[in-house]
Order: structure tokens, then sequence, then C-alpha cells
């Protein structure tokens, strides 16, 4: 009991200086207009490579295409790779897919409470609208594809929390569409990717060649598309739960 | 001179420290789940801090969002309880 308070009051202390500290000295204004020579590097080098440009103002994303685009590349094979891997281990064939279903159908599903219901309804609606800005235009303000992507992964969450996965599954997301739309975004990316070979005749990922911020936002909408679609099919393979997995499995081995 | 938002990001690192304790001596895997998300999210708070947004929308999705579903997809295939030995 003693120690529920010391921490309760400890946690008051903190936010009450930073709620201080935050309104009434600007803490988090990020500083004034002065810039460190480490900054001032940045700012100067981050646009441009020898010239070479992928058109975006932003420094982070700036630095990530000029400089290291090849490891933004390989991070997205990573990603395929993980995915493919889960997908592989705990893949069901026709058969067990339909017995799966079948399964589930019967399965006693709880519904969650109107109020819960609704306001999910409402504040995945607004998941969805941000996690599309942070998107769409990542390569303009902070966030980008992969940012944008995870937020959407988590709106479709907070979906299999609240409805359940069974009901999500009749509405039509099952795992043959995310895979399909997954593949979908990585196509995407792999066109972009390769457009500078085929359109310019330049090199891989020369997405400079490409008019305006054209190859910067493909990439965006690619990956945006390929991480929601790669989280879902993951979550989607995972979500069967144990005791149905058991007995597909066992009704296999009785064979 | 201290500067503030050093403060601050101490802070919010320290209090993150707590939390990623209190996650590790916890017994209760779905509590310790919950602490470790309320510790992810004072470090994002810190990375705010430090001035790096990329970070922050992609760690505050991932760790508190992504990773707490998958690991309680994990816990339900096992045990939620940790026995000692």
């Amino acid at each position: 009991m003693k120690r529920d308070v010391i921490v309760a009051v400890s946690f008051l202390l903190a936010f009450l200086f930073i709620a201080y500290a935050v309104t009434m000295k600007n803490v988090l204004g990020l500083g004034g207009a002065e810039l460190r020579p480490l900054g001032e590097f940045y700012l100067s080098h981050s646009f441009a490579h020898e010239n070479l440009t992928s058109h975006s103002p932003e420094v982070v994303t700036a630095i990530v295409w000029n400089y290291r685009g090849f490891d933004t590349l390989f991070e997205t094979f990573v990603f395929f790779l993980a995915i493919m891997g889960a997908f592989s281990v705990l893949r069901l064939t026709d058969e067990q897919e339909k017995l799966v279903k079948e399964l589930e159908a019967r399965e006693p599903h709880r519904r969650m409470d109107l109020i819960v219901r609704a306001i999910t309804k409402l504040v995945v609606i607004m998941i969805v609208a941000i996690s599309a800005s942070i998107a769409l235009h990542g390569h303009l303000t902070p966030g980008g594809g992969f940012q944008g992507g995870s937020a959407m992964a988590v709106a479709s969450l907070l979906l299999f929390a609240a409805f359940s996965k069974f009901t999500l599954e009749r509405k039509g997301l099952t795992v043959r569409h995310t895979v399909s739309a997954y593949a979908l975004g990585l196509a995407l990316i792999l066109a972009t990717v390769l457009a500078p070979v085929f359109l310019y005749g330049g090199k891989v990922l020369e997405i400079n060649l490409l008019p305006g911020e054209m190859g910067l936002f493909n990439l965006d909408v690619g990956e945006y598309i390929a991480v929601t679609f790669g989280f879902l099919t993951a979550f989607l393979v995972l979500g069967v739960s144990e005791w149905i997995f058991k007995t597909v499995l066992r009704r296999e081995v009785n064979d | 001179m201290i500067e503030l938002h050093l403060l601050i990001l101490a802070i919010v690192v320290s209090f993150g420290f707590v939390f990623s304790y209190l996650a590790m001596k916890e017994h209760d895997l779905l509590k310790a789940l919950a602490l470790s998300s309320v510790q992810s999210t004072f470090f994002a708070l810190g990375f705010y801090i430090l001035a790096a947004p990329d970070i922050v929308l992609a760690y505050l999705a991932i760790a508190v969002g992504a990773y707490t579903a998958l690991v309680i997809l994990a816990i339900s295939k096992t045990e939620r309880y940790e026995v000692g030995e």
C-alpha cells in the first residue's frame, strides 16, 4: 500500500515538472534558431550527394535514400524473409484450412460491449487516416512507409480485439487476400527500384532519374502496403487457436 | 547550468528503467507485457526529446501495438504464469 502511494506521488511530481517545463519554459520547442556545426553539416550535405538527389527536403529521409538506399531496400527483403518464415512454419494445406474454418465457426464467440465496438470503429477510422498521412507524405515530413504501415497494422489489431478474427475473415480479410496485397506492395517497390534500369538506362535504385518525387512516393506507398499486409499476414497466421491447430495436426497424424 | 530538456530526458528514461525492472520481476506474463509497453512509451518520449520523430512514430506503433500483440498471441499458445523452479 505504502509503495503504491510513493509510486503515485513520484509520478505526479514528475509530470507536474514536465508540464511546467513544457508550458512555461517551452523546452520542447526544440531550442532556438542557432545551429551547431554538426547540424549545419547535415543540413548542407543531406539534400544531395554529388549532385544526385532523391528530391526529399526532409533530412532523415534524404540521408536514408541518398546515402543508404540499399540498406533500406534490403531491410524490406529481411522483413519479407521473416514473414515468409512464419508463414511457412505454420502453413496449412487446403483441406486443413477448410477444417480450421469449420472449427472456428463452431467456437463460441463472445461479443464485446456496444460501447467498445462503437468506439473502436471511430478510433480505427482515425488511426487509418493518420497512418495514411504518415505514409503518403513520408518523403516530406517525418514518417514514411514503415511507420505508416505499422500504425495501420495496429488499427487492424484493434479490430481483431474488439470484434474477432472470425468476423474479419468472414468480411474478406483472409490470409490469401493479405498475402496477395503484400505481393502487390513488394511488386510496386521492385518496379520502382528497377524502373531506372529499363526506362533510362541507369543503375538499380537510381530514383533520381525518375521525374520529380515520383520515385520516393512510389517507394513510400509500396512500403506502406507491404508492411501493413505483412504484419496482418503474421497476425492472421498466428491467430489460429492452439487447440484448433492441435486438432488439425492430430488428425493428420492419425491418417 | 542544467539544461531542462536533459533533466526531463533523465526523468523519463529512469521511469522506463524502473518499469523494465518491474517487467522482469513479474511472474504473470500478461502483466509483464503491460509493464514493458509502459516502459516503451517512456522511451518513446525520450526519443522525442532527443529530436528523433521518425523513430518515435515507428517505435510507438511497433513496441506498444505490434510487439504486444505478437507476444499476447505467443502467450495464448503457452501458459500465462511463469513457474519458478
